[in-house]
C-alpha cells in the first residue's frame, strides 16, 4: 500500500514540478511585482541614491537648508584632491602645477574645472581630465551612490550631519529605484478607463463564448453528426482552418477583407459606396470583426470536443429512440445534450480562461482601437507593462492588472464547477484501496 | 643537465610573454549600436559608425596602437518593439554600447541607471561637439548633465497640396505667401478646417481626406496643444493646461464633425497613408521634414515643390504658430567596461562630424545638428534642407526631458483618441485625463 502511494507521488512529480514552475512561480512573481511601482524609470533590479534637481525640489519643503546647500555643483582645488591625484600616479607635473597656480580655486561647474585641468602644461588626455576632475568634486549633485551609506558619508563630508529621521527623508527623496506600494490597485479601482476596459473584457468574453465557442460549436458538432461521414469530415476540416492557419496570416486575411482597399470596400464600391475601413469604422464594426475573428477559431475546438463526445454515445440509444419515433430535436434534447454536460463544462471553462488571457488576435487586427474601443484587459496589461509608443513600461501596474486576471479566472472556474455540479460528474470508485 | 631544462622553460616563458605583449596591443573591440524608428532612408544612423570606426582605427594606428573595432548594427523600424527590446535587454545586462533614440527617453533611462552621461567620456569643448547648436545640446541634457549627443534635428510642418489650394481660389502668390501668413498668425487652424471643407465640397478630395493627420500617436499632437496655447513643462514641472487641451481635443472632434477628417483615421495602415498623401488623395496634412525623403524616394512623388507647400503648424485660439523638433540622440548605455564606453564615446564624436552627419541629414531629409554642417556642399546644395531649416527650425519647441513625461503623454493621447473617435465627449475626456493625471502623477504635474 505504501509503495503504491509513493509511486503515485513519483508519478505526479513531473507534473507537480511543471505546475510549480510554469503556473505558481509566474503567479507569485506577478503578485510580487504588483505590489511595487516598478517602471522603466525605476528599473527592475533596484536603484541608487542620486541628488537630482527633482530630489532637491522634493527636499525644499522639509529641509530647505540642506536643499540649498547641495543644489549647486562645486569643484574645489584643495589639498585633499591633490593628495588623491598623487595617488593616481599620473604625470607629476599635474599636481605640481595645480598646487602652484590653482590652489583654492572654486568652480561652479565641472566644465569650468575641466577647462583649467585641460590647459595644464602636460596636456592630460580626455580620460585623465575626467579622472582628475572627479577628485576635486566637492558636491553630491548628480552623483550616483550605489548605497545609502555612501550618500550619507558624502553629505557628512560636506558638513551635513543628519539625524536618523532626516536621513530617512533624504534617502526617500533621492532613491531612484522602486518601492513597495499598494497604489496600483487604487489606480485600477479608481480609473474610469480601467472600468471601461473591464466592461469591454466582460462583453468580449461572454459574447464570443456564448455565440461561438459553445453554441456555434455545438451546432456544428450536432449538424455534422447527422451528416454522412465523408461530408462531415470535409465540413469539420473547413472549420479547422482558422485554428491551423498561423494567426498572423489568418488575421491578415481578415484585414484584406475589411481594409479601405479590401474586398468589402471593393464590393460595396460596385453599389456606389465610398471605400472605408470596415474593421475600424466604428466601435460596433470593430467588435463585430473581433468577435468573428476569435469566434471562428474558438468554434473549431468546441466542435472537435463535442463531436467526439457525441461519437462516444452508444449508437443503440439513437436506434432505440428512432424506433420509438423520436424526432431529431428530441434526440438532441434527450440523448445528446444530457451526455454532453461534462464536455460543455470543460469547453466553457477552458475557453473562458483562454479568451480572458489571449489578446494576439485583437493586437494584430485592431490593436485595441478605434480609440481603445476593443482594448481588453490582457491587451491593456500588455500595453501597460511591455509595449507602448512612449516606452514608458509600467511593470508594477501591468502586473497588478495581470493579477486581477488570475483572480477573475480562478473565481469564474469555481463558479462554473458549482453551476455544472462537478461533484455529480465524477463518480466515486467502487473499489476502495 | 639541470641548466638546459631551466633554460628551455625560461626561453619558452619569454616567448610566451612576448607574444602576449603583441596580442595585448592588438585589440578587438565589439561596439554594438541600436537605433529606433529607422526606416530605409535612416541607415546612416548606424552606418555612420562604420566610417567612424575606420577613422578611429587609423588614428590609433598612427599612435602605434592596433585597434580593431567590430561594429554590430541593429536598426529597428518602429518604436514600440525597439523600446521594449532595449529596456528589457538593458535590465538583463545585455544592452548595446550605443543607442540612437528620442531625447525624451533620457529622463527615465537616466533615473534607472540604464545610460551614463556622455559628458563623463567626451570633452564638450572639443570639436565637433562644441559646434553643435546649443539648444540641441540643451535637449539632450538632464539634471544638469549632458547625457547624449544630438544625432539629428527635424521639424514637423503642415503640408498643403498646391493644385487643390489653387482650385479653391488661392493664387500662386497667395500660396507663396502662406508660410509668412501662418507665421504671423493670420492663417490659423480654423482656416485649415475651412479650406479642407472647401476642397471636399468641390469634390477635389473624398470625404475624410480634407485634413489628413498622422495615422498614429506621435509627438506631432503636442504641436496642436502648443497651437492652442498649452505648455508642456515649466521649471521642471509638467503642466496640464485644461483649457488649451480642451481646445485641442475639441479641434479634432470638430474636424470629424465637419467630415474633413475620418473618425477611424487613427490605426489605419501606414502604407496606405503614405500612398494617399503622395498621390494627392489628401488636401492638407501634417508630418515631418523626413517625409520629404520618403515621398520622393519611396512613394514616387517626383515634382514635390510643384505640388506641395509647407508651413509651420498654424496657430489656434490662444496660441501661436509652432513646430516641434524631436531630435534623436546617441546615448551611451551602462554596463560596459570603461574602455569600451570610451571607444563608443569616441565613435559618437566622430560620427557627429559635419560631413558624416550630413549623409544622414540629406538622405533622410532630417536637419543638421551644427552650423558648419549647413556649409557642407551636400547639405547646402539641397533645396529641402535649406528651406526647411530656415522656415521651421527657429520656431521649434521640443518635448521636455522629464522622467514622468511618458505617463503624461500616454494619458493625453488616450483621451485625445477617445474624443476623436467619439468614444468619449470632449468634456468627459478632459475630466478623465485630469483624474488620471492627478492619481498617477500627483504633485509632479501642475493642473490649471
Amino acid at each position: 500500500m505504501r509503495t503504491s502511494r509513493t509511486l503515485g507521488l513519483v508519478m505526479i512529480a513531473p507534473a507537480a514540478i511543471m505546475i510549480f514552475l510554469f503556473f505558481l512561480m509566474p503567479v507569485m512573481l506577478t503578485a510580487i511585482f504588483a505590489m511595487t511601482n516598478m517602471s522603466t524609470a525605476t528599473g527592475i533590479s533596484g536603484g541608487a541614491w542620486q541628488v537630482t534637481q527633482g530630489a532637491i525640489n522634493r527636499l525644499k519643503t522639509d529641509m530647505p537648508e540642506l536643499a540649498t546647500g547641495i543644489a549647486e555643483p562645486r569643484f574645489v582645488i584643495d589639498e585633499e584632491g591633490l593628495a588623491a591625484l598623487e595617488g593616481l600616479k599620473l604625470k607629476a607635473g599635474f599636481t605640481t602645477e595645480l598646487r602652484a597656480s590653482h590652489m583654492g580655486e572654486v568652480f561652479p561647474s565641472r566644465r569650468e574645472a575641466e577647462r583649467v585641468i585641460k590647459a595644464l602644461k602636460d596636456r592630460p588626455s580626455t580620460r585623465e581630465v575626467k579622472q582628475i576632475s572627479d577628485l576635486f568634486n566637492r558636491s553630491v549633485l548628480n552623483t550616483r551612490f550605489e548605497t545609502r551609506d555612501d550618500l550619507m558619508a558624502s553629505l557628512k563630508k560636506l558638513g551635513f550631519t543628519l539625524t536618523p529621521a532626516e536621513q530617512e527623508t533624504v534617502s526617500k527623496a533621492t532613491y531612484t529605484g522602486w518601492v513597495w506600494t499598494a497604489e496600483n490597485f487604487r489606480i485600477l479601482a479608481n480609473s474610469p478607463d480601467m472600468a471601461q476596459i473591464f466592461l469591454n473584457t466582460a462583453f468580449y468574453v461572454s459574447v464570443t463564448l456564448l455565440l461561438f465557442n459553445v453554441t456555434y460549436a455545438l451546432f456544428l458538432a450536432i449538424t455534422t453528426h447527422y451528416m454522412p461521414a465523408s461530408t462531415a469530415s470535409v465540413f469539420r476540416a473547413i472549420w479547422l482552418l482558422p485554428r491551423i492557419t498561423p494567426v498572423v496570416i489568418y488575421v491578415l486575411l481578415w484585414k484584406w477583407l475589411t481594409w479601405d482597399s479590401g474586398f468589402i470596400s471593393m464590393f460595396m464600391g460596385q453599389f456606389g459606396y465610398p471605400p472605408k475601413n470596415y474593421l475600424l469604422d466604428s466601435a460596433y464594426n470593430a467588435w463585430f470583426f473581433v468577435i468573428l475573428i476569435n469566434g471562428f477559431i474558438g468554434a473549431s475546438m468546441g466542435m472537435l470536443v463535442f463531436s467526439s463526445a457525441i461519437k462516444a454515445i452508444p449508437q443503440t440509444q439513437f436506434h432505440a429512440s428512432e424506433v420509438d419515433g423520436a424526432s431529431r430535436w428530441q434526440q438532441v434534447r434527450h440523448i445528446i445534450l444530457p451526455q454532453l454536460r461534462w464536455p460543455i463544462l470543460f469547453v466553457t471553462c477552458y475557453q473562458t480562461l483562454s479568451l480572458l488571457a489571449s489578446f494576439n488576435e485583437i493586437l494584430l487586427s485592431t490593436r485595441g482601437g478605434p480609440g481603445k474601443a476593443t482594448e481588453v484587459w490582457s491587451l491593456a496589461a500588455f500595453h501597460t507593462a511591455l509595449n507602448n509608443y512612449t516606452g514608458n513600461l509600467e511593470y508594477g501596474l501591468g502586473a497588478a492588472m495581470a493579477l486581477v486576471l488570475v483572480v477573475v479566472g480562478i473565481v469564474l472556474s469555481l463558479i462554473y464547477l458549482r453551476i455544472f455540479r462537478y461533484d455529480t460528474l465524477i463518480s466515486k470508485p467502487l473499489i476502495e484501496d | 643537465m639541470t641548466v638546459l631544462p631551466i633554460l628551455k622553460s625560461a626561453t619558452l616563458a619569454a616567448v610566451l610573454f612576448a607574444s602576449t605583449a603583441v596580442f595585448a596591443s592588438a585589440k578587438d573591440v565589439t561596439i554594438s549600436v541600436w537605433s529606433g524608428g529607422s526606416g530605409p532612408n535612416d541607415n546612416y544612423r548606424t552606418d555612420a559608425f562604420d566610417i567612424a570606426a575606420d577613422i578611429l582605427e587609423r588614428e590609433a594606428a598612427i599612435r602605434g596602437e592596433q585597434l580593431n573595432i567590430i561594429v554590430q548594427k541593429t536598426p529597428y523600424s518602429g518604436w514600440e518593439d525597439f523600446k521594449q527590446a532595449l529596456t528589457l535587454a538593458a535590465e538583463a545586462k545585455k544592452a548595446p554600447n550605443i543607442v540612437a533614440t528620442g531625447h525624451e527617453d533620457i529622463g527615465p533611462w537616466a533615473q534607472a541607471g540604464l545610460i551614463v552621461p556622455v559628458e563623463n567620456f567626451v570633452d564638450l569643448d572639443s570639436w565637433p561637439i562644441s559646434d553643435i547648436y546649443p539648444n540641441l545640446m540643451e535637449i539632450t541634457s538632464f539634471n544638469g548633465a549632458v547625457y547624449g549627443i544630438p544625432q539629428d534635428a527635424e521639424s514637423r510642418p503642415m503640408f498643403f497640396w498646391k493644385p487643390y489650394m489653387k482650385a479653391i481660389g488661392y493664387t500662386d502668390a497667395d500660396i507663396e505667401a502662406l508660410p509668412a501668413k501662418v507665421e504671423k498668425g493670420e492663417y490659423t487652424l480654423k482656416n485649415v478646417l475651412e479650406d479642407a471643407k472647401k476642397m471636399q465640397d468641390k469634390g477635389l478630395v473624398q470625404a475624410g481626406y480634407g485634413f489628413y493627420p498622422r495615422n498614429s500617436n506621435g509627438p506631432d499632437y503636442w504641436q496642436f496643444y502648443t497651437s492652442f496655447g498649452g505648455v508642456m513643462e515649466e521649471e521642471g514641472k509638467l503642466v496640464f493646461d485644461k483649457a488649451a487641451m480642451k481646445r485641442t481635443y475639441q479641434y479634432f472632434a470638430d474636424l470629424v464633425k465637419a467630415g474633413v477628417t475620418k473618425k477611424n483615421h487613427i490605426g489605419m495602415p501606414g502604407d496606405q497613408w503614405w500612398k494617399e498623401v503622395a498621390t494627392g488623395k489628401a488636401g492638407i496634412w501634417h508630418g515631418g521634414t523626413w517625409h520629404y525623403a520618403r515621398l520622393v524616394n519611396q512613394e514616387g512623388l517626383k515634382n514635390f515643390f510643384d505640388n506641395v507647400q509647407f508651413t509651420l503648424i498654424p496657430a489656434g485660439e490662444g496660441g501661436k504658430a509652432n513646430t516641434l523638433t524631436h531630435p534623436l540622440a546617441y546615448l551611451l548605455m551602462a554596463g560596459h567596461t570603461d574602455e569600451e564606453t570610451r571607444i563608443a564615446a569616441d565613435l559618437i564624436k566622430i560620427a557627429s562630424e559635419p560631413r558624416i552627419n550630413a549623409l544622414h541629414a540629406i538622405k533622410s531629409a532630417h536637419l543638421g545638428i551644427s552650423p558648419s554642417e549647413t556649409k557642407v556642399d551636400l547639405y547646402a546644395g539641397d533645396r529641402w534642407a535649406s528651406e526647411a531649416t530656415e522656415r521651421l527650425l527657429p520656431h521649434a519647441n521640443a518635448m521636455p526631458n522629464n522622467a514622468d513625461f511618458g505617463k503624461y503623454w500616454t494619458i493625453m493621447w488616450k483621451n485625445l483618441e477617445a474624443s476623436w473617435t467619439g468614444a468619449k465627449t470632449v468634456d468627459a475626456a478632459i475630466n478623465d485625463a485630469e483624474t488620471e493625471l492627478k492619481s498617477t502623477l500627483g504633485a509632479a504635474i501642475i493642473i490649471r
